[in-house]
């Protein structure tokens, strides 16, 4: 239940909406209401560390993730589809 | 704003990776039939493995669980990948029983992992080769089956 988190993005897989080293703020509180949908921008716990990207797929209830730069980006074939539960909240701001 | 900034600024940072990697967009599935076959394989050989010199079955099985295991592993990467990454929302819908092929298939592999099961392994490389035939249809290429020629005798899906 992440009210409001800080993150240093770090990587270039989600430029130009988000570019390297860019702070940005997530919430989950408009995921109190609603389910996470197809476009959201999400930060998400995986492997260890904590990713952000798009949500590009939903299938039975699970997320698939992607960078929007297609050319320098990991998506969800190295993690697999990502469980609601892993999403730490909505990229609502960046500076 | 500026009070937002210095709020902003209050919070504490954590790092988020948006890292690299170049989707390739080759996908086949020959790989996972190769792991459906050894997993067959090697359940197999565990079900007709004869008593004798313990240490030496004790030896065997070992080898072969762990070869089992891996390629389970294996083709469960192979098809996650095939899954998340190549089919698109269009071919679930074309295809309305892909994604409960996919689910009984893994299913299938999970048991394989935790039995010695003919029926199960059986299961797996039936599952992957329903897959191989929906991915080539999807590539507009005729899939079609040929024996293979490996010791489980069963079938590999090629295409035209």
């Amino acid at each position: 239940m992440t009210l409001l988190a800080k993150f240093k993005v770090i990587g270039h897989s989600m430029e130009p909406e988000i570019k390297n080293d860019e702070t940005v703020l997530a919430t989950n509180i408009f995921y109190w209401f609603k389910r996470p949908k197809i476009g959201d921008i999400v930060a998400f716990r995986e492997a260890g560390g904590i990713l952000v990207k798009r949500i590009t797929k939903i299938q039975d209830g699970n997320y698939f993730l992607a960078g929007d730069n297609q050319q320098d980006s990991l998506d969800s074939r190295k993690f697999g589809l990502i469980p609601r539960e892993k999403i730490i909240g909505k990229i609502i701001y960046k500076q | 704003m500026n009070i937002i900034k210095s709020f902003i600024k209050l919070l504490p940072e954590e790092e988020a990776l948006a890292h690299c990697d170049i989707p390739c967009g080759i996908y086949d599935p020959y790989v996972a039939q190769r792991a459906a076959h050894t997993i067959l394989r090697m359940t197999q050989l565990l079900t007709d493995i004869k008593s004798g010199d313990p240490k030496k079955m004790a030896h065997d099985i070992t080898r072969m669980t762990q070869v089992k295991e891996e390629h389970v592993e294996l083709l469960e990467e192979e098809l996650e990948t095939l899954r998340n990454d190549y089919f698109k929302d269009e071919h679930f819908k074309t295809y309305a029983n892909l994604n409960e092929l996919f689910n009984k298939t893994l299913k299938a592999a999970s048991k394989a992992r935790q039995e010695i099961n003919m029926d199960v392994a059986q299961e797996v490389l039936v599952g992957t080769q329903d897959i191989a035939e929906i991915f080539f249809k999807t590539k507009n290429v005729q899939p079609f089956r040929v024996k293979s020629v490996y010791p489980t005798g069963g079938e590999i899906v090629l295409h035209k």
